[in-house]
């Protein structure tokens, strides 16, 4: 689909050095804490997943990472210097989760706009051909379908031939086919050594298309590495049955068991020893539906993200322990 | 900074309303004040030339403040926190914005204009015409900084309201539909320090072959300031909040 890889203007060169550092940043919306003193270095070249929930602060952070929304507390620094004067200098490109279609203009008309205001620009042809967007150049981009709106919107982040790309739930308004070419034309910009950070809740795409995955829950980080390594990390042995309305308060104290999530009408306990966690399920008759897995990724999700106490994310190897609420 | 006031003069260009209520009704209004209930002869010609300027002032305070409407819609798309992540310095969008909104003040002019010429038969040395284009087209300078300061500081929604409210408030009361000699004695001398009436009068003073009056440019300059510090403040809240 990308036939061509060669960029206009100087290839940026983002090699070695440090693309994104939060430090000690803090953001509150009147009562709420929705960054909570969040720490986060993330070097050049590096492909960046930030999972988590909505309202786990992904978008806020995003809009601090740009320069849209100053920090109540900490500091920002994306190259080395604020947000804004990264920004101002062409190295950021971002597609932002709220983004609507820009009436009354063409998509060739809009790409080559956007692309106008960088100081090395990708080709206009090239961009629409990586978003996948060829086909609808001449098209008004108000008159186009939710998914190749979504595609204007990355090619919009694309135009500039940024050195970090920002890209806030990129994949939430898309099918699955869409979703799959979104993540392959995003890996062919990955591959020139450009450093992205995108927002998901879908673990599957952080796990497949990034090479970190930072966890994010409460505004703070939970756990941070890659897919392999937050699986490790949450560890144990899943298991689960049918609560049939039976009372969930003493699941948290059986043996073994060191978290505990419902759905539905399901429990699922994760335990480090399944085998004092079955009997004892048995011994309170709990017993329908029973299964018992290896914790899978989203399991690992679940165990870090529906802590009521946020994890300190420096216990990495240790099992998470918490109360469930 | 360019590439930006052509890419947002092409989208008010392409909006089917801006052109049909813009450009379309002032020269509507100006054809029907002019044709129904006017006779010939001198007074009948003056009228002609007045309701010209009075229209055309009319049609480019509309414009100007109308602009300030895509400002807010621009808001809600989330179009203006798109441009500020662009290398685009948010002065350079405001100066932008507003330097488009004064190239769109143009079709509204010039279409009425080129009625009085060719269908009212009004007529003027070359300089006059050219003056007069020119004098309404810098008067539009604070009703665009107004349009912009609501498009910045209101929703989409209200900007609509409280733009076209203020649009047509400033025409009347500034004597752009009707002279304001016919306006009630009381009203007559606050209609006249109304920014609309003083920019009507740049318009007038050219077709009477004067220089626009001193009084005329300060009380305009006023509102410039007035207008412009609004619009300022209105971007710096956007700003804070979008």
């Amino acid at each position: 689909m990308t036939a061509t890889t060669g960029t206009t203007g100087a290839p940026p060169t983002t090699a070695g050095g440090t693309a994104v550092e939060f430090s000690g940043v803090t953001r509150s919306y009147g009562a709420v804490r929705a960054v909570d003193g969040l720490a986060l270095t993330i070097a050049a070249g590096e492909t960046v997943a930030l999972l988590g929930r909505n309202g786990a602060g992904k978008s806020t952070t995003l809009s601090m990472l740009l320069g849209l929304l100053p920090p109540d507390e900490g500091t920002v620094a994306l190259f080395g210097g604020t947000p804004e004067a990264a920004v101002r200098a062409g190295r950021v490109g971002a597609m932002l989760q709220d983004g609507k279609a820009v009436p009354r203009v063409t998509v060739r008309e809009l790409v080559a706009f956007v692309a106008a205001c960088y100081p090395h620009p990708m080709d206009v042809s090239e961009t629409l051909e990586l978003a996948g967007l060829g086909e609808f150049a001449g098209r008004r981009v108000d008159r186009l379908s939710g998914g190749q709106a979504q595609r204007v919107r990355f090619a919009v982040a694309l135009a500039g031939n940024p050195e970090l790309l920002v890209l806030d739930e990129p994949t939430a308004a898309l099918d699955v086919e869409a979703r799959r070419a979104f993540w392959r034309s995003m890996r062919a910009y990955a591959r020139r050594g450009h450093t992205i950070v995108f927002s998901t809740h879908y673990l599957e795409e952080a796990d497949e298309h990034a090479d970190r995955i930072v966890v994010m829950d409460g505004g703070r980080v939970v756990a941070d590495g890659s897919g392999a390594a937050i699986k490790r990390r949450a560890g144990g042995t899943v298991v689960s049955f049918d609560l049939a309305g039976a009372p969930t308060g003493p699941l948290p104290g059986l043996p073994g068991v060191s978290a505990v999530e419902v759905r539905g009408d399901r429990a699922l306990l994760r335990t480090a020893d399944s085998d004092a966690t079955v009997v004892a399920l048995a011994g309170l008759g709990l017993v329908r539906g029973l299964q018992v897995s290896p914790a899978s990724l989203e399991d690992a999700f679940l165990t870090l993200t529906s802590a009521a106490a946020p994890l300190a994310p420096a216990a990495a190897g240790t099992p998470a322990t918490k109360e469930h609420a | 900074m360019l590439d930006y006031v052509r890419l947002e003069v092409r989208r008010t260009l392409r909006d089917r309303g801006f052109v049909i209520f813009g450009v379309g009704m002032p020269v509507v209004m100006y054809v029907l004040m002019t044709t129904i209930g006017v006779g010939a002869g001198g007074a009948a010609m003056e009228w002609k030339t007045a309701s010209m300027v009075g229209m055309a002032a009319y049609g480019a305070l509309g414009a100007a403040i109308g602009s300030g409407t895509g400002v807010a819609e621009d808001k809600q798309l989330g179009w203006l926190r798109q441009l500020r992540v662009t290398p685009l310095s948010p002065l350079r969008v405001v100066v932008g914005r507003g330097l488009s909104a004064s190239v769109t003040v143009l079709p509204a002019i010039a279409a009425v204009l080129l009625v009085g010429a060719l269908l009212n038969g009004v007529r003027m040395p070359a300089w006059q015409w050219a003056a007069l284009a020119g004098l309404l087209w810098l008067g539009t300078a604070p009703f665009i900084l107004l349009g912009l300061g609501n498009g910045y500081r209101l929703s989409a929604q209200s900007t609509g309201v409280v733009n076209t409210g203020c649009m047509v408030l400033l025409s009347i009361i500034g004597g752009l539909w009707f002279p304001i000699e016919l306006f009630p004695s009381w009203l007559r001398a606050p209609a006249s320090w109304t920014p609309g009436n003083r920019f009507a009068a740049l318009g007038h003073s050219v077709t009477q072959g004067e220089a626009p009056g001193l009084g005329t440019v300060a009380v305009l300059a006023v509102w410039l300031a007035l207008f412009g510090s609004y619009a300022v403040y209105a971007y710096r809240r956007a700003a804070r909040t979008a």
